[in-house]
């Protein structure tokens, strides 16, 4: 409850501390000239789950931005989604999401 | 060749002798860059496209991720190239691989096309060639009909995942 004698903080302040603690890590696909757009559709599916309208859609993203981000959480798990990327000859990496 | 497709539970492609020979000698090829000594490989522009950095711009991480990873990243593209010459008929002929099989030669030719294709430096512009007068058209023609196995492949296992929805 705000009141008279409550603290004055500036909410935007705490929200900003709070992101930056918990700014994710993620996992970026970048575009290359040699995967098949089928290919990289079927690899989204296969790894992520995504249905095909989601997978499209980030395959269409890489193709035409030259990258997308496929996945965020914990760097670990960022780490593991980019070697089971590579282990399917997409081009991708991890990094903390800016 | 005939392109991939289902059948049943199963994915069926036929290859003439001459295509499986040069198959054959591209696993070798691939093997190889795989397996060598990693300080023979360093620097080779294709070995950095099939294991690469999995950190831009973070040296320290790079290495943690290089670490944590290249073994088994190199094992794995070692274990799906050996079930592609299990597999392969050597003196060409009919294919036939169950669910797993498939896998592994789907991963396993973009392994071969990332490679081909970062020798040749193929671009989004890059045509198939109209005749093979050098050997470099006949490297983009191999290239070319690679592209043409996996998109079957893609397209019947694509099928197949509709067929186990339904």
């Amino acid at each position: 409850m705000a009141g008279p004698l409550a603290p004055t903080r500036s909410p935007e302040t705490v929200v900003e501390e709070e992101n930056d603690l918990d700014r994710p890590w993620v996992t970026v696909v970048w575009d290359d000239p040699v995967n098949l757009m089928t290919y990289v559709t079927f690899v989204f599916q296969e790894l992520f789950g995504y249905d095909e309208a989601k997978a499209t859609e980030l395959m269409l993203q890489v193709h035409h931005e030259g990258k997308a981000i496929v996945s965020s959480g914990p760097r670990e798990r960022m780490e593991h989604d980019t070697s089971r990327l590579h282990a399917y000859g997409l081009w991708a990496s991890y990094q903390k999401d800016s | 060749m005939k392109p991939f497709r289902r059948k049943g539970d199963e994915y069926v492609a036929r290859l003439d002798p001459a295509e499986a020979g040069i198959v054959g000698l591209l696993l070798d090829q691939l093997e190889q860059l795989l397996t060598g000594e990693e300080d023979d490989v360093e620097g080779d522009e294709v070995v950095a496209r099939l294991l690469p950095e999995g950190h831009r711009g973070d040296p320290a991480l790079a290495a943690d991720y290089r670490e944590l990873t290249r073994d088994s990243l190199v094992a794995g593209k070692a274990d799906d190239l050996a079930m592609v010459r299990a597999t392969l008929p050597a003196e060409g002929g009919a294919l036939r691989l169950d669910a797993d099989q498939a896998t592994a030669w789907l991963r396993t030719t973009n392994d071969l096309r990332l490679a081909l294709g970062t020798r040749l430096g193929i671009s989004a512009d890059t045509e198939p060639p109209e005749e093979l007068a050098s050997e470099a058209d006949q490297q983009l023609a191999v290239y070319y009909w690679l592209t043409a196995v996996q998109g079957s492949l893609v397209d019947a296992l694509v099928a197949g995942r509709a067929g186990r929805r339904s």
